[in-house]
C-alpha cells in the first residue's frame, strides 16, 4: 500500500515516500519517515514490511559505517547499491528473506548522482526516475510524461507534487503526508513534505486567484 | 593465496542454496519452469557379434522442438556407449560423471571395465537420488563375458535383456523389436531393425524425431558411431529466397570496436 | 506466470560466415510494469566471447558476477584465454550443480575461438542442459516467435551485413508479439577483427 517515488536530476536525486505506518486496516502513525540517511551522500527509500524495512536500513547503514572506518573512505553510492542488493539476494536464500523494496539514491562527487532501484527479489536497476508500490502505477505515467534530462530541484519538487496529487486523487488508501528529501553535492537535504493540506491550499488559492467559485 | 582467493568456489555435489527462496516463489503464485526433456525413442539389442543402440535425436521444451539435432547416445568406455531419455540435463551430466569414474576405474586397474560395472554405477547414483534425477538409461556394451544391453529405470531398477526401448516412443519401438527380433541376427539385418525401430517412435511419438542415430559395438572390440545414420527429416527447401536488403532494419547507432591482432608466442613457464 | 517470466525480455544469438551475432532487447519490467527501457541482458565476457542471460533479472545479476568470478581466477591459473566451448561448459555445471535449485535464468553465448576463430554459439535450459546448433539459439518470453521467424530467415554462410539484418529483423517481429519483450534492441556482430555494436529503432509500445 505504501509509496516510494525517485527522480535523477543532472546534478541531484530526490527522493519521496509516504509518512503512514499501518498495522492490518489500521493507520497507526502519519508521520513516519521512511528515508533513512545511510552515508553521507546516500539515503535510502524503503517500504514493505515494517520491521524488515527498519532493521534492513540500519544493517546497510552500520556496515556502510564500519567499511568507512575500516578502509578511511567511504563506498560510493553504485557500489552501495551492489552491496545492498547482494546482502538483499543472500537473505533471500536463507530462512528469513527481508521484505523490502526501495530506491537508493546518492551522489557521487566522480560520477554524479545515482538511483538505483532495488525490490525484494533482489532485481536491480540504475534508473533515471522510478516508483514503487501502489503509488507507483499512478506516478509512472506523470514521471515518464514530465521527466527531462536537464531537470531542476523546484522543477523535480514540482512533478513529485503532481504525483502526490494524483495518488490522494485515486488510489483508495488515504497516504496524506509524503517526506521529500534531496542529495546533491552538498549532502542530504530535507525538503518541505508534501501534505494533502498543503496541496489542496494551493488547489483552492488557484481557483480562487481565477475567480473560480470553489464549494 | 589462491586457496583465499577461491573461497567461493563450493564443495563439489549439488547446491541447494535457492531451494527455500524458490519453494516460496512457488508457493507464491509462480510457475516453475519447464527444463528440457529428450522426449525420446532410445533402443539397444545384441545381435551374433555385438550390440546396437540407437537414438532419435529431438530434445523438447515443453511443446516446442529445442534442439532438432541433439545427440542422445552418449560415450562411457572405449566398448560401452549409453542412449539417455528423461530430463535432458539429468542424462548428459549422470553418464559423463559415470564415464569419468570408468575412466579413473581403468586407469586404476590398468584392464578393460566390465559392462556391469558401469550399470552398477549407474544404478546406485540413480537409486541414491530415489528418481529424482529423472534419467532413463540403456547401456549397451561388450566385455569379457560377451555383448550385454542393460536398461536402467530413473529409480535405479536394472534390466539384462537381449533387446529394450526406452522413453515416450518406447512403445512403438517396442512393438517393432517383439515383432521381428531373432537371436543371432547378422549386423546389417539388426542394424535394419533398431533403425526400423527408431523410426517407429520418430514417426508416431511426437515427443520423438528428426534423425536416426545408431552405435555398433562389435565383440572384436571395433565401434562404429554411425551419428545421423539416416536423415528421416529434411527440412523442406525454398526456391526462392529470403534476402533483406542492406540497410532494411533502421538503426540509431552504430559503434565499432577494431580488434589488433597480434600474435605473440610466450614461453611456458618452467619452474 | 513463470518466473521466467517475471521480468521480461529475450535474446537470440546466430551463426554467420566467420562471423556470430547476439542481439537482445532492452525492457526491464516488474510483471505487466516497464520499469526501465535500458537494460542490456548481453554482456562482453571476453574480447569475442558475448553472454546473454534472460529470466529473473536478480538472478541474471547474481550468475554474472559468479561466472565473472569463475572465469578470472581460470585465466590466473591457467594463464590463458577462455574459448567459449570451455566457458559453456563452465556454465553448464554451474547451472547443474544446482539442479534441485535452480537460478530462473536461460543463458545464450556467442563468440569467437580466440584463437581458430572459429564461430561458436550455445543456450541452455535452467539446469544447464547445453544446445550446440550450427544454425541459431533463442531464449526468452517470445522464444517461440523466435524459433519461427529465425527458422524462416536464417540460412547458412550469411555474410556479416547481411547476418545483421536477419537477426534485427528476426527479433523485432518476433517481439512485436511478445507484451514483455522489445522497447529497443541491441546487436553485436562478432568478426575476427572487430566487433561492430548497433542499436536498433523498434516499437515503444
Amino acid at each position: 500500500m505504501e509509496t516510494v517515488i525517485g527522480i535523477r536530476g543532472p546534478d541531484f536525486v530526490m527522493l519521496a515516500a509516504d509518512c503512514v505506518q499501518a498495522s492490518s486496516i489500521v493507520v497507526m502513525k502519519s508521520d513516519h519517515n521512511k528515508i533513512h540517511k545511510i552515508a553521507d551522500k546516500i539515503a535510502m527509500a524503503t517500504i514493505g514490511d515494517a520491521g524488515d524495512s527498519n532493521q534492513f536500513t540500519e544493517f546497510i547503514s552500520k556496515n556502510l559505517a564500519l567499511y568507512k572506518m575500516r578502509n578511511g573512505y567511504e563506498l560510493s553510492p553504485k557500489a552501495a547499491a551492489h552491496f545492498t542488493r547482494r546482502n538483499l539476494a543472500d537473505y533471500l536464500r536463507s530462512r528469513t528473506p527481508y521484505q523490502v523494496n526501495m530506491f537508493l539514491g546518492g551522489f557521487d562527487d566522480k560520477e554524479g548522482p545515482e538511483l538505483h532501484f532495488i525490490d525484494y527479489l533482489a532485481n536491480a536497476k540504475s534508473l533515471p526516475f522510478g516508483a514503487q508500490g501502489y503509488g507507483g502505477y499512478f506516478s509512472a505515467s506523470i514521471l515518464d510524461r514530465y521527466y527531462h534530462d536537464k531537470l531542476t530541484e523546484a522543477e523535480s519538487y514540482e512533478i513529485l507534487k503532481k504525483c502526490v496529487a494524483e495518488i490522494q486523487k485515486r488510489l483508495i488508501v488515504n497516504l496524506k503526508n509524503f517526506n521529500v528529501v534531496v542529495i546533491d553535492k552538498n549532502g542530504i537535504k530535507n525538503l518541505e513534505p508534501i501534505t494533502s493540506v498543503k496541496l489542496d491550499a494551493a488547489i483552492a488559492a488557484a481557483q480562487g486567484a481565477q475567480g473560480v467559485r470553489a464549494h | 593465496m589462491q586457496a583465499e582467493l577461491a573461497r567461493e568456489l563450493p564443495p563439489a555435489g549439488f547446491n541447494f542454496e535457492n531451494c527455500k527462496r524458490n519453494e516460496a516463489l512457488i508457493n507464491g503464485g509462480f510457475l516453475a519452469p519447464k527444463t528440457v526433456k529428450t522426449g525420446t525413442t532410445i533402443a539397444g539389442i545384441i545381435f551374433k557379434d555385438g550390440v546396437i543402440l540407437g537414438a532419435d535425436t529431438r530434445a523438447t521444451e515443453g511443446p516446442i522442438v529445442s534442439d532438432k539435432n541433439c545427440s542422445k547416445i552418449h560415450y562411457l568406455a572405449p566398448n560401452m556407449y549409453c542412449c539417455g531419455a528423461g530430463t535432458a540435463a539429468d542424462t548428459e551430466m549422470t553418464t559423463d560423471l559415470v564415464s569419468s569414474q570408468l575412466a579413473l576405474h581403468r586407469l586404476n586397474t590398468g584392464r578393460e571395465v566390465p559392462v556391469v560395472c558401469a550399470t552398477t554405477l549407474l544404478k546406485q547414483k540413480l537409486f541414491r537420488y530415489q528418481g529424482n534425477i529423472s534419467a532413463a538409461l540403456v547401456l549397451g556394451g561388450v566385455d569379457l563375458t560377451g555383448p550385454t544391453i542393460y536398461s536402467i529405470a530413473p529409480h535405479g531398477s536394472v534390466d539384462k535383456l537381449p533387446y529394450t526401448s526406452m522413453g515416450s516412443g518406447s512403445l512403438a519401438a517396442m512393438s517393432v523389436f517383439e515383432s521381428r527380433y531373432k537371436p543371432d541376427m547378422t549386423e546389417e539385418e539388426a542394424k535394419k531393425l533398431v533403425r526400423d525401430a527408431i523410426a517407429g517412435g520418430v514417426f508416431n511419438d511426437l515427443g520423438s524425431g528428426s534423425n536416426i542415430d545408431l552405435c555398433v559395438i562389435r565383440k572384436n572390440k571395433t565401434v562404429d558411431y554411425l551419428r545421423n545414420y539416416e536423415i528421416a527429416n529434411r527440412k523442406g527447401e525454398r526456391t526462392l529466397d529470403y534476402s533483406f536488403l542492406k540497410g532494411t532494419t533502421i538503426v540509431t547507432g552504430t559503434k565499432t570496436f577494431n580488434l589488433d591482432i597480434t600474435e605473440t608466442v610466450i614461453p611456458m613457464e618452467v619452474a | 506466470m513463470s518466473i521466467l517470466a517475471y521480468n521480461g525480455g529475450c535474446v537470440v544469438a546466430m551463426r554467420g560466415k566467420d562471423c556470430v551475432a547476439i542481439a537482445t532487447d532492452h525492457r526491464f519490467g516488474v510483471q505487466a510494469q516497464t520499469i526501465d527501457t535500458d537494460f542490456e541482458k548481453v554482456h562482453q565476457v571476453a574480447p569475442k566471447m558475448f553472454l546473454g542471460l534472460v529470466g529473473l533479472q536478480t538472478d541474471i545479476l547474481t550468475v554474472r558476477e559468479r561466472l565473472a568470478f569463475r572465469k578470472k581466477l581460470y585465466e590466473i591459473r591457467e594463464n590463458r584465454e577462455m574459448t567459449p566451448k570451455v566457458f559453456s561448459s563452465m556454465l553448464s555445471n554451474f547451472l547443474y550443480e544446482r539442479r534441485f535449485g535452480p537460478y530462473f535464468i536461460e543463458p545464450v553465448i556467442a563468440g569467437l575461438d580466440p584463437k581458430t576463430s572459429e564461430p561458436f554459439i550455445c543456450n541452455m535450459d535452467l539446469i544447464g542442459c547445453p544446445n550446440v546448433p550450427d544454425d541459431f539459439v533463442v531464449a526468452g518470453t517470445c522464444g517461440e516467435q523466435l524459433y519461427g521467424m529465425c527458422e524462416t530467415l536464417w540460412k547458412p554462410d550469411l555474410e556479416p551485413d547481411q547476418l545483421f539484418e536477419v537477426i534485427s529483423q528476426s527479433m523485432i517481429n518476433a517481439f512485436d508479439r511478445d507484451a514483455i519483450s522489445g522497447w529497443g534492441a541491441s546487436v553485436y556482430i562478432i568478426e575476427k577483427d572487430k566487433i561492430t555494436v548497433k542499436k536498433l529503432k523498434t516499437r515503444m509500445d
